[in-house]
């Protein structure tokens, strides 16, 4: 007899071949990565890791620049990143880079922000978006003549506490945007392509804005591998999200399906290497100085990938998002590079 | 205290120019100071409350006093030790002022009962002497180590009553009228009412608590009293505050006077809220006086004053074997209580909040107000019914299935009075431990059903995480989670969040790790 646990009911296999490739592909990946030599301590991981990032980045850095220059003019990249301090510059270097605000936000538009405002931590430990980069962002879309920018999440933790001591509540407001809660009416039940999901709720201002603008944060993540761009529309849905974790990485792509943003602001000028995603220590944290925008949702999480060694077939949901025809995980020829 | 004064000077002057007039408006000042608190007693996501309304209670001698003898403590906070000093000496000086011009719970009876048509009246000389049998009932309860009195001092009472009912049932309300404005299409204004109030007057979420119809029906029934027998019946025969204060104030030098002008025309006696004027010289009970002044203002021969004279005991008399059988009954509940096995050992008991006292002297102290619970941000501190034995009725224990403890969060420390739960600092809280996760084995999706989970492992606030991944060599099955008993804190936020119906399949048994 088997007891009924759950109130929705899922179709297909739960634990699919995917599935379970993926975990043999993870365990791989992160032996490479955060897994250390019997005898290394923490300094010889976190050496290991950088000499990964560093390799990585070089790899990354050669082709890039040599296509940019060639492709300049011809076709418009979507993809930019920006490396340097402070994260308000960086952040506008990189949504410059893609033909500025303007280029999404039109006078008059409902915007809707939607951070990473999931855990009641201070902004240095990287658990939530920067706020200077979330203010930025809500600046840009004032100056670009929105009517309204709306700064909303909804946390894991308490909300308030989330909100707060994340700075972004103080931050957002102060640059022009609407700070608010969500409210449990507003959440309403929409039909999903039903990769994972059939139905969920997700909330009406997501769904209603004239632009979203998604801006997550960069975070290794237990169930999902990493949390970028996509997993953060699970703070845009409701219900028992915990749910989701039975087909994580299909509802991640679900949702992504349903929320088209104008634009992905991702938030790497500190990433959080372990312990995601709630993090807690300043020794799970890198800092990257490094904010990447994009107007393809895939290949913003494909390229956050690599920022954690990772391929963005390492992500499961990044490459079923390619499966679902989302967006592009193949990065030649769209990144425009730049640094302050 | 001054206007008394000023009070009793202008008595003996023109018919309403009595202070009594004021008195209204002073009750209205503390009931809306001891809502203002009651409101501000929340944190709205900020490390501190700015408001709490532990002020009230920690000006109440009787469960000050009660808490202290049944703890063998005296309340170590000087701030409360002011607070007490400052009523006891205005009571013993002048009598009841406290309950005819600040006690809220006074206030509402005077409220509720003014829906009844006529004033006090004598009363039933027979239930007066109640409230001191109960008092001595506590006291002796109290002597022999059980702390009663915080079931029924009103002002546990009334805040304990809004916090678990009147509240919510409030928040209810609003949200079901914004509902339906939503509804009726105008989504806009409902969102503008919403997001204006979200937070502020309107808590994010609906307070919800086991026993609230409990609890509301018992403050809907004493109001009631006021109706369907009398004003303030309450306040006149069963409330043991008043009846501290009233023997505190029994040699107050406030005096009643009559002079030979009076017809005995009993005006005084029919509008006397105590039930302490009688028109004949020297029949004053000074006891039942709340000191309104009333009786002034009515006597039509203007023959009625207060003063100061030397302080003079009047006579009370409850009845040396009443008095026996209430001191006894107390001693005797004590020791029927201790001898009922403890809670932890029958059932396990639940988890107390951080910070709190070990269960005996929590028990002690814990003044039942619900001043945590309303504080709480997740709302996972519930009013106890049985889990703690009958002793642990409506202290409180945290839920986590209802909500966790947040791991950066003290505010349920800051606002209890008698610091049955210490006030911890925010470096002591990441590491006060109250319970620990236990995985249910044959519930958790990963082991039970080969499926992949690990919510728990995301949730979990501390750093390193208490709960891990443990991943099979080969990975043919999902990873698992597993508790690492010396970094659990108990913040049951793994149980919260487990998304298995019904029983969560990770739970938090109270009581530190084995390598606590």
């Amino acid at each position: 007899m088997k007891e009924k646990i759950f109130t929705k009911k899922i179709e297909g296999p739960l634990w699919g071949r995917e599935i379970e490739r993926f975990f043999q592909r993870r365990g791989e990946a992160e032996k490479n990565l955060f897994t250390v030599p019997a005898a290394g301590g923490r300094e010889m991981e976190r050496r290991e890791f950088i000499r990964t990032l560093l390799m990585l980045s070089a790899a990354a850095f050669l082709p890039w620049n040599g296509l940019i220059g060639a492709a300049e003019g011809a076709t418009a990249a979507d993809l930019a990143v920006c490396r340097g301090a402070p994260p308000e510059k960086a952040t506008r270097a990189a949504v410059e880079a893609l033909g500025g605000m303007r280029r999404f936000v039109g006078p008059g538009d409902v915007v809707v922000v939607k951070p990473n405002i999931g855990w009641d931590r201070a902004p240095e430990f990287g658990a939530n978006t920067h706020p200077r980069v979330v203010a930025e962002v809500v600046r840009l879309c004032r100056e670009a003549g929105a009517k309204r920018v709306r700064v909303m999440d909804n946390p894991v933790a308490d909300p308030q506490r989330c909100y707060r001591h994340s700075g972004i509540a103080e931050a957002a407001a102060r640059a022009g945007g609407e700070v608010v809660f969500m409210e449990e009416r507003r959440f309403r039940e929409v039909r999903l392509s039903g990769l994972g999901l059939r139905s969920w709720p997700v909330y009406r201002d997501v769904l209603e804005a004239d632009k979203v603008i998604n801006l997550p944060v960069a975070k290794t993540h237990g169930s999902s591998v990493l949390t970028l761009g996509m997993k953060n529309w699970m703070g845009a849905a409701g219900g028992w999200r915990g749910r989701m974790h039975l087909r994580l990485h299909e509802s991640i792509v679900d949702l992504a399906l349903l929320i088209r943003p104008a634009l992905v602001v991702l938030d790497a000028t500190r990433i959080m290497v372990a312990n995601g995603p709630q993090g807690g220590a300043l020794g799970d944290v890198r800092r990257l100085d490094t904010v990447v925008a994009g107007t393809d949702q895939v290949a913003v999480d494909a390229f956050a990938a690599a920022l954690f060694g990772l391929r963005p077939q390492d992500v499961p949901y990044i490459a079923l998002a390619q499966q679902a025809g989302l967006g592009r995980m193949e990065l030649k020829g769209r990144v425009r590079h730049l640094s302050l | 205290m001054r206007e008394e004064r000023t009070g009793t000077r202008a008595s003996g002057g023109a018919k309403g120019s009595s202070l009594s007039r004021f008195r209204p408006y002073c009750q209205l000042f503390f009931l809306l100071l001891f809502l203002y608190l009651f409101l501000g007693t929340a944190g709205g996501g900020a490390d501190e409350t700015a408001r709490s309304v532990k002020v009230f209670l920690d000006l109440d001698p009787l469960l000050q006093g009660t808490a202290a003898l049944a703890a063998r403590s005296l309340p170590s906070d000087p701030s409360v030790l002011a607070a007490l000093g400052v009523v006891v000496a205005v009571t013993v000086l002048l009598g009841r002022v406290f309950c005819g011009w600040v006690c809220p719970f006074g206030t509402l009876h005077d409220a509720v009962g003014s829906l009844r048509k006529g004033g006090g009246g004598r009363g039933r000389p027979s239930l007066f002497r109640v409230k001191y049998l109960i008092l001595v009932f506590f006291v002796f309860a109290a002597l022999f180590g059980l702390q009663t009195a915080s079931f029924l001092d009103p002002l546990s009472l009334l805040t304990r009553s809004l916090t678990l009912a009147v509240w919510p049932a409030f928040v209810f309300g609003a949200e079901r009228s914004l509902d339906l404005i939503h509804a009726a299409s105008l989504e806009g204004t409902a969102d503008l009412v919403g997001r204006a109030l979200r937070g502020s007057i309107l808590p994010l979420r609906q307070p919800l608590f086991s026993q609230a119809l409990a609890v509301g029906l018992l403050l809907f029934l004493l109001l009631a009293l006021n109706v369907v027998l009398e004003r303030r019946f309450w306040c006149r025969y069963l409330c043991p505050l008043g009846a501290l204060l009233g023997l505190l104030g029994r040699w107050s030098v406030a005096r009643r006077d009559v002079a030979k002008g009076c017809d005995e025309c009993r005006r005084c006696e029919r509008g006397c809220p105590g039930g302490a004027a009688v028109g004949r010289e020297g029949a004053w009970k000074g006891e039942e006086c709340v000191l309104c002044l009333g009786c002034d203002d009515l006597c039509p021969k203007n023959a009625v004053s207060f003063g100061f004279s030397r302080p003079r005991s009047p006579a009370l008399d409850l009845g040396r074997r009443r008095v026996l059988t209430s001191a006894l009954a107390g001693a005797a509940a004590a020791a029927l209580v201790r001898v009922e096995t403890p809670a932890a050992s029958v059932g396990g008991g639940a988890l107390r909040p951080p910070g709190s006292l070990p269960e005996g002297a929590f028990l002690k102290t814990c003044l039942r107000c619900g001043a945590c619970m309303k504080v709480c941000p997740t709302g996972g501190l519930q009013p106890a019914f049985l889990e703690k034995g009958v002793e642990g009725l409506w202290t409180p224990i945290l839920v986590p299935r209802v909500g966790h403890c947040e791991y950066h969060c003290t505010l349920c420390g800051q606002v209890c009075s008698t610091g049955a739960i210490r006030r911890l600092s925010r470096g002591e809280k990441a590491s006060f431990t109250i319970g620990l996760a236990v995985i249910d084995t044959n519930r958790c999706l990963p082991y039970a059903h080969d499926l992949p989970c690990l919510v728990c492992e995301e949730v979990c606030p501390t750093s390193p995480k208490a709960v891990t991944l443990v991943r099979e060599t080969g990975g043919r099955r999902p990873p698992r989670p597993r508790v690492e008993s010396s970094r659990c804190v108990g913040c049951g936020i793994c149980e919260a969040k487990c998304p298995v119906e019904g029983r969560a399949a990770v739970n938090v048994l109270p009581g530190p790790g084995p390598a606590a």
